[in-house]
This record gives C-alpha cells, sequence and structure tokens, in this order.
C-alpha cells in the first residue's frame, strides 16, 4: 500500500505546483468562501459534544430529504456503504445477482459483493449510464435488483430501467454518489428507485471534509431497517435487535454539508454553465469524438466532464505541461480489474466501455473556475490538435 | 452538587489550538488518508509499543477487518465475553461466523476456565474484550489459544493505555482493535478506529480492506469496503495523545480513591483487581444491592450514573437464533442487575468524588 501512499502524495504534488494554471480541484478556494459559516455551524457540537448521531445530523437529513424531493434521508459513513447498506436491507445478499454498469467507480461492485451478491454487468452507452438494452439481456432468475449509476452526474435512463425493474420485479437501488442533485425529466435522482446511495467525499458536488454518505428513500420499512442496520442493530441504548453495523455519518461532517447545501444549486449552476462552454467550443475539434451535452429532459450536474478523444495520453501529457491538471475515471474497467478475476469476465466482454477506458478525459470543472481558465483550457485542446 | 457522567462538555471548550490545524488541513485539502492520518497511526503504534497501527472507519470495523485479515470466514465460531457491548458479536456475526459467548467472573471479564468448554472443531479465534478499561487475563487466554491453534483478537476499544505488566492492552493478540469514538479513552470528533498489529502481511491486508482494495488509485485488488479514519480525526488525535496519561492518571485516581471507599461499604462489591494490571478506567464499575433505587437516589442528588449493559448479548432480540435462554450464563445476568457506573473522568474535582461516595453511602444507612 506504499505504493498507493507515494502515488497519491505525487499527484497532490502535482496539483500543489505553484506553476499549476488549471488544478484539477480546488479545495481551497470553496472553503475560503465559506469558511467562517462552517466555523459557525461546527462550534456548538464541539462545546456540547454531540459528535455522534447528534442534532445537526436529524437537521441535514431532514433538509436533504426536502431537497432530494424523498422522504427519508439517513446519513451513513460513505457511499459505499450507502448501497452495501441499502441491498443489506432489501434482503439482497448470497446466490442475488445484482446489475450495475462496468465502468463505474470500483465501490459499486465492491458494495454488491460485500452483500454476498454477484456484480453482473451491463455495458455502458455513449453517454457513460448504463445501456437498458443490455440489462434486460442480463436478467436471470437470480437476478434480485439493478444498480444504476448516474455516472458523470448525468443522470441514468430511469424510464426504461424502472419498466424493466417492474416488468421483471427486481428491486432499483440507484448510485448517485457522483449526481447530487440531477434531474431526469424535471425528477430529482435518487427519488426514482426503492434507495438510492450519495456520497459526501470531498471530491463530491456537495462534499464534506472527510467520508460520509446518505441513504434515500420513500419507504417506511426500509427506512425502518437501515436505522438499525447504519447503528449496531439499535432499537433503544440498550436493546439490540439485529446484529448491524457501525455506519454513521459524523455530526461536524452534518454541520458542514447543511451549510454547503445552500449553495450547491448556485454551485451546481456554474459549473452546468462551464459544461456548456466547454460543450460548444470542444464540439467538432479535430480529434474529439465525444462532449458530453444534456438531452431535453436531463439536468446533469458534471460532477465530471469527460470528453473522447484521439492520443488521449499524449494530450494528457500536453495539457499537464501547460499547466492544467486532468484525469482519467477510470482507466482500468472493473470486469478486467484483479478483483474481478473470479467473476470470469474477459477483455471484449463490454466493448463500449473497454473503448472508452483508452480515450476518456476529465476536464477540470469546478464553480471557482475562472472564465480565463475555462479558455485556457479549451485554447490548449484546441491547440494540441490543430 | 452535579457530577456529570461525561466529561465531553469540558473537554473541547478551548478547541482554538486544533481548529487551527483543522483549518490547514481544510487548506490542504489532504482529507482522504493524509499525512496527518499517517503521523496519527505512528504516533499511536509507538504509544502501544506495536510495528503498525491503521486507522479505520470504527472501532467495530477494526474488529472485522481483523476477523477478515485472520481468515475467519462463514462456518466458524469466534468465543468472546457474554457482557461486552454489542458490535464485538456483531463484527463476529457479519463475516459470517458464530459467536460463542462465554460467562465472566467477579472481575468482570471473560472467565479463562470457561474457554475450553466452549472450543469446538470450529473454533478458529477468541476476542477477549477489555471492557471498562480493565484487561483480561492475557497469560491464560493466550497459552489457552496457543494450545489449539485459535487466534486472539482483542477488543481493546475500551482500553486503550491498559497494561499487565507493562505490556499495553491490544498487543498481546494478533490484532489489537480500539475505537476512537467521542466515548471512548482517546477520543476524536465523531467515528474513528484503529488496527494495532505487529503482522506485516495483516497490515498489508487491512490497508486494502479500508480502502476499496486498492493497491493504487487506478488498481483494485481485491473487493473490499470503504473505511478510512478520516484525516480530520487524525488531526484531533494527534493533539490529544501526548496529553493521554494525565487523562488516564486522573480517571486512576479517581478509581483508587472509589475503590477504597466504597468497599468499606457492604452493599457494595468492588471488582477483583489485578494488582500488576494498569486499569486505566474507561467505566467505573462495581456492583450495587438495590441497584436501581440507587441510581434514582443519585441521579437525585445531581450524580449521573450508568449501566453498561443492562441485558447481557445472549438474551438480546439479535442472539434469538442462537437459541440461548436466560440461565445459560449465570455470572453476567445475576451482575447485570448489579452493575452501577460512577463518573471517574478526568474533570472530576477530589470535591465530587467525595460527595458521590458520601451519597452512596447516605443511601444504604
Amino acid at each position: 500500500m506504499s505504493k498507493s501512499k507515494e502515488d497519491k502524495m505525487q499527484e497532490s504534488k502535482k496539483e500543489a505546483k505553484p506553476e499549476m494554471k488549471v488544478p484539477y480541484t480546488n479545495f481551497k478556494q470553496q472553503y475560503e468562501s465559506i469558511g467562517k459559516e462552517i466555523l459557525s455551524a461546527i462550534t456548538p457540537i464541539l462545546a456540547n459534544g454531540d459528535f455522534v448521531m447528534g442534532d445537526a445530523v436529524k437537521r441535514f437529513e431532514e433538509k436533504f430529504a426536502s431537497y432530494s424531493q424523498c422522504k427519508y434521508v439517513v446519513g451513513v459513513a460513505n457511499g459505499t456503504d450507502a448501497l452495501f447498506l441499502s441491498m443489506k436491507a432489501l434482503g439482497i445478499g448470497n446466490g442475488d445477482e445484482v446489475i450495475t454498469p462496468p465502468n463505474s467507480f470500483l465501490a459499486t461492485a465492491a458494495a454488491i459483493i460485500a452483500t454476498g451478491a454477484t456484480p453482473v454487468f451491463a455495458d455502458a452507452r455513449e453517454d457513460y449510464n448504463i445501456d437498458p438494452e443490455l440489462i434486460e439481456k442480463a436478467i436471470t432468475k437470480k437476478t434480485k435488483a439493478i444498480l444504476p449509476v448516474h455516472l458523470t452526474g448525468r443522470p441514468a435512463d430511469m424510464d426504461k430501467i424502472m419498466e424493466i425493474a417492474k416488468k421483471h420485479k427486481l428491486f432499483v437501488i440507484e448510485d448517485a454518489a457522483q449526481a447530487v442533485g440531477a434531474e431526469y425529466k424535471g425528477k430529482k435522482v435518487g427519488s426514482f428507485g426503492d434507495a438510492c446511495g450519495f456520497s459526501l467525499h470531498p471530491l463530491k458536488n456537495l462534499n464534506i471534509a472527510g467520508d460520509g454518505g446518505l441513504i434515500t428513500t420513500n419507504s417506511d420499512e426500509l427506512f425502518k431497517k437501515l436505522t438499525l442496520l447504519h447503528n449496531h442493530g439499535l432499537k433503544n441504548r440498550d436493546e439490540c435487535e439485529c446484529w448491524g453495523f457501525n455506519s454513521r455519518l459524523d455530526s461536524i461532517h452534518a454541520a458542514i454539508a447543511e451549510v454547503k447545501l445552500k449553495y450547491l444549486d448556485s454551485w451546481t449552476g456554474k459549473i452546468r454553465k462551464i459544461a456548456k462552454t466547454y460543450a460548444k467550443e470542444l464540439k467538432g475539434v479535430k480529434g474529439i469524438s465525444y462532449v458530453p451535452v444534456d438531452k431535453p429532459y436531463e439536468k446533469a450536474v458534471y460532477h465530471t466532464f469527460i470528453i473522447q478523444c484521439d492520443k488521449r495520453d499524449e494530450l494528457q501529457q500536453y495539457l499537464l505541461k501547460k499547466g492544467i491538471g486532468t484525469k482519467i475515471h477510470y482507466p482500468i474497467p472493473i470486469h478486467l480489474q484483479k478483483s474481478a478475476a473470479s467473476l470470469g469476465y474477459k477483455e471484449g466482454d463490454f466493448p463500449m466501455t473497454e473503448k472508452q477506458a483508452k480515450r476518456i478525459l476529465s476536464l477540470p470543472i469546478y464553480p471557482e473556475l475562472t472564465a480565463e481558465q475555462i479558455s485556457l483550457v479549451i485554447k490548449e485542446i484546441k491547440g494540441f490538435y490543430k | 452538587m452535579e457530577v456529570p457522567y461525561s466529561y465531553l462538555k469540558e473537554q473541547f471548550a478551548s478547541p482554538d489550538a486544533i481548529l487551527a490545524d483543522v483549518k490547514k488541513l481544510v487548506q490542504s485539502g489532504d482529507f482522504t488518508i493524509g499525512k496527518a492520518l499517517e503521523e496519527f497511526e505512528k504516533r499511536f503504534a509507538s504509544y502501544l509499543g506495536a510495528k503498525y497501527a491503521i486507522g479505520v472507519g470504527t472501532g467495530t470495523d477494526a474488529l472485522r477487518f481483523s476477523l477478515m485479515a485472520a481468515g475467519i470466514k462463514p462456518g466458524d465460531e469466534v468465543i468472546t465475553a457474554v457482557n461486552t457491548f454489542y458490535s464485538t458479536a456483531a463484527a463476529i456475526a457479519t463475516v459470517g461466523a458464530k459467536p460463542v459467548f462465554v460467562d465472566i467472573d467477579d472481575s468482570l471479564l471473560m472467565n479463562p476456565d470457561l474457554i475450553e468448554k466452549a472450543i469446538t472443531k470450529k473454533t478458529k479465534a477468541i476476542i477477549p474484550v477489555h471492557l471498562h478499561g480493565l484487561l483480561s487475563e492475557m497469560k491464560n487466554i493466550s497459552s489457552i489459544a496457543k494450545k489449539h491453534g485459535l487466534v486472539i483478537i482483542e477488543d481493546s476499544c475500551q482500553s486503550l493505555g491498559a497494561t499487565i505488566e507493562g505490556k499495553k492492552a491490544g498487543t498481546f493478540g494478533l490484532t489489537g482493535c480500539f475505537s476512537l469514538h467521542p466515548l471512548k479513552p482517546l477520543n476524536v470528533w465523531g467515528d474513528a478506529g484503529v488496527v494495532v498489529t505487529d503482522s506485516d502481511t495483516v497490515k498489508e491486508r487491512i490497508l486494502l480492506l479500508r480502502n476499496n482494495g486498492l493497491k493504487n488509485r487506478d488498481e483494485c485488488e481485491e473487493y473490499a469496503y470503504n473505511c478510512r479514519m478520516d484525516t480530520l480525526q487524525a488531526v484531533v488525535g494527534n493533539h490529544l495523545i501526548p496529553d493521554l496519561d494525565k487523562v488516564l492518571e486522573a480517571k486512576i485516581a479517581n478509581a483508587k480513591f472509589y475503590d477504597k471507599e466504597l468497599a468499606k461499604i457492604k452493599q457494595i462489591k468492588v471488582p477483583a483487581r489485578d494488582k500488576s494490571a494498569r486499569y486505566v478506567f474507561h467505566n467505573y464499575v462495581v456492583m450495587a444491592e438495590k441497584r436501581d433505587a440507587l441510581i434514582a437516589h443519585l441521579q437525585k442528588n445531581g450524580v449521573s450514573a450508568k449501566i453498561h449493559y443492562p441485558i447481557p448479548l445472549h438474551l438480546q432480540k439479535a442472539s434469538k437464533y442462537l437459541g440461548h435462554k436466560a440461565g445459560d450464563f449465570p455470572v453476567a445476568e445475576a451482575q447485570a442487575k448489579k452493575i452501577i457506573s460512577l463518573p471517574v473522568h478526568q474533570y472530576i474535582t477530589k470535591e465530587q468524588r467525595e460527595f458521590v461516595v458520601k451519597m452512596i453511602k447516605e443511601f444504604y444507612k
């Protein structure tokens, strides 16, 4: 693991270089603008020692429920746990199959594995979301649920997915880790399925200063099970209903998220505007085969803005030299990871995902980007392909 | 006089020094497995005299990951004390193994003489629980484990800093599991946990388990979990470690005073103490006659007392499938009706502890 730490440090060193004109992420600026507000939200928690399952968590859960158009919200330790606990509460486990795309972050498949179930992959479409046509082909007698991922902050094709789920009597657990605030036909992600997992990790659109996650659901029964499962199975301080887990959103993180939730829509607006500018300017550039744009019924929140391009690695190096940070989400599809060896997939099984893995590049996108920075990114990309 | 059970309202009354470092962290954006966490892990390991410390999400996860790293699988049995906190048994059950309970003795801890009777062909591990800042009889337990080829995983969540003949709780087994929950000896601003071990392979496995099985940013070695100690919590922990022993000594002094004074009251039974041990009194627990009336009396007079824990694990609904009944663990059941936890934290003054004793004496008069 020391390797990973080295990698990580090198990455952060790269990003911290003073000559970086457009770093891929910028944590500092956001905290500078609302630091005081966050500090005053945290201070009462420190004074009262209300660190675990405190008032701040309850308050934030209520606000997020109303924001996400859902009846219930349960704060948990991270986005992976949000998916894992949702499936556990739905009774998914050994021998079951759950259909999900192979191009997500690893945690989606890991959450399925952790329940004892098997992830069954269905390839993605050009827009990186799971292809509903391929979901139906992947259904077997063992299939219990579909786990669509609203990847990059773009809602998956929920009408079709819900229709398939209804027809085959499957649960739907949405993975909205990257998609807080995204809408599909005017309805927020997280309000379609039986349950939905969100992440509040520092790199997410609604983020905190550490790990945190949320589950949304409209089901009374599921909510009750989740409140037990994420807190040792405790009905009250002294009575344990079932063996559970310890996966709670820290009060101080809830307080930070509560402050940021107020700004989320305005930040999302800025991000969407940047996405539009990127799309307008980069569409049709020779060497770029795909630029993300909203379909008329979508409101994507662009957690990442991922283009598909020729000579991807060269472009990435070129941009780095010009002081522009970019990333690849993700270079190795889940089914080709060492961890997936026992699932028996091979190269060629998911051609769209595999093709994209070689061509995708994530451009810097966050509300604090200036017009000059955006123009620079566009100019340098165009310059590379000239 | 008010004698609160918790220290939390006083502990972070002046948080400015910690907040200054939190601010630095926020500016660096180094939130996930950051430098402050690495520093904390080193200090934690060195405090215990262990080779490695790995920060994880919670004490429960420290136990779960230890069981996984020890190769515990569905069908295996793991022995533990029947009077522990839920998460010890939950950790065993959620990795698919069966929790096998053992009764306790008048030290409030697992009775080593009963362990061998609980061992079957399926037994793979023993989790001694160092409850309340006490320390299990590790010599006996270690030799039983050795004889039967069992792994020891120490639940040291409540006993950071406890020692026996100078050796610290958490360093006897394959791993030692700690919680940094706000109500623990070293407490951060939310949930966190630590696994300590001297084993390189266990360390490598737990590093994978806590971080999505990632060998590096892009390569996944095994499907795993997201269960990292927040770097922000490590910043808090780094501030608290230097004063840990001072805090523990204050609790020990309060406990010694109680031990001496309460021994004079015939309705109170002080647990058996091993003189070669340093107990750190996360909770100060004694057995009391008319316990519930005593708690009410103390409460009425401003003294906050608690029960850790009123219902032993085998009688919880969660254990129903294990087929236990009342009477299976007579010592734990009898104690559950008598145990009372008195305020013992570092901010208790001489006057306060004297007042607590006075109120108890008054009750039994």
